[in-house]
């Protein structure tokens, strides 16, 4: 019991890793690490996806453009008129959220150490681990994507209706209302931050039950729901959420 | 520890409204789809939003125990 606490304590804060370049020494949070690998893997995907394009698609063109065209119908269904130019942000986001959130589900390959306590065969404890956690799982990170949507429900404002028609936006029902539409400024993120965030947690410290009580069999189930299902759904939530707040922005 | 454990299960309390209203938003949207099958995509978004609002709740609650029980 007292092993399980210590394990999910772990998990819960973030571990840092420390790099020496130049005689100075950076500290580095493991979820910086884990962003720029997925952010390696997004870049190696998008220009292998996206050489040789043709008119008529074939083979794996025909993937970019259904991922695209999903993007693009999103962005329309929600925002309407202007929804060419929030189309890429939204899409950026989504990917990037999509495999942030689903990267947790590399756990299912077991690590030296768990195959040693089954098996006990010495051998086996020299595998690497491969224990990559969600960077969402990490409240600063969720909370950089929420500020960067409401950065861009500011700007998509005043793009569309200039810093007038932005600033009498403010007024616009009623003036009343004004202290509570600033008030949303701050409360959107922070809503959109600890939803993101609250959920990834829960589904990490949820699988790491899981794998402690049960390791063989049991998770593989599972992490079809927590950590694919769950992910994806709140990658998809996060994305229609921000493209919202910009349609209201730009009415 | 006893009475730090109480208000935990208190904060927890949380999750069951967000349990009911899911159900509710749920159970609505399929009747709705039922009844009209072809609104099916517009009624799946509509239902989304309303279950990802209505799950706040419980996360606020979930991270309200997770503080506490960090913090203490």
């Amino acid at each position: 019991m007292e092993e399980l606490g210590e394990r999910i304590k772990e998990v819960m804060t973030s571990n840092r890793i420390d790099i020496h370049l130049f005689g100075y020494t950076i500290p580095i949070s493991d979820a910086v690490i884990t962003m720029w690998i997925i952010m390696g893997v997004l870049i190696i995907l998008s220009i292998v996806f996206t050489r040789k394009l043709q008119t008529i698609p074939e083979g794996k063109q025909n993937v970019v453009e259904t991922i695209v065209e999903f993007i693009n119908k999103l962005t329309e269904n929600s925002i309407g008129h202007h929804w060419k130019l929030f189309a890429p942000y939204i899409g950026t986001v989504l990917l990037f959220l999509v495999f942030s959130n689903t990267i947790s589900i590399f756990n299912i390959i077991p690590s030296g150490e768990q195959l040693y306590k089954l098996t006990h065969i010495e051998a086996l404890k020299k595998i690497p681990d491969f224990n990559l956690l969600p960077p969402t799982k990490n409240a600063s990170v969720a909370m950089g994507f929420a500020v960067m949507s409401m950065i861009a429900v500011i700007i998509s404002g005043i793009r569309v209706n200039k810093v007038k028609g932005w600033l009498k936006s403010f007024l616009k029902p009623v003036p009343i209302l004004l202290p509570f539409k600033i008030l949303d400024y701050f409360i959107r993120p922070l809503s959109l931050c600890f939803r993101q965030y609250g959920n990834v947690l829960g589904a990490v410290i949820i699988m790491e039950l899981i794998y402690s009580s049960l390791p063989a069999f049991l998770p593989g189930a599972l992490s079809i729901y927590f950590d694919i299902f769950d992910g994806v759904l709140q990658a998809y939530v996060f994305v229609f959420l921000t493209s919202l707040y910009i349609a209201e922005g730009i009415e | 520890m006893g009475v730090q454990a109480f208000a935990i299960s208190l904060a927890l309390l949380a999750c069951v409204t967000a349990g009911i209203g899911i159900s509710f938003a749920t159970a609505k949207a399929v009747e709705a789809v039922a009844r009209q099958p072809e609104a099916a995509s517009k009624i799946q978004t509509v239902m989304l939003l309303g279950a990802a609002l209505a799950e706040a709740t419980a996360i606020y609650g979930f991270v309200i125990a997770l503080l506490m029980v960090l913090l203490k």
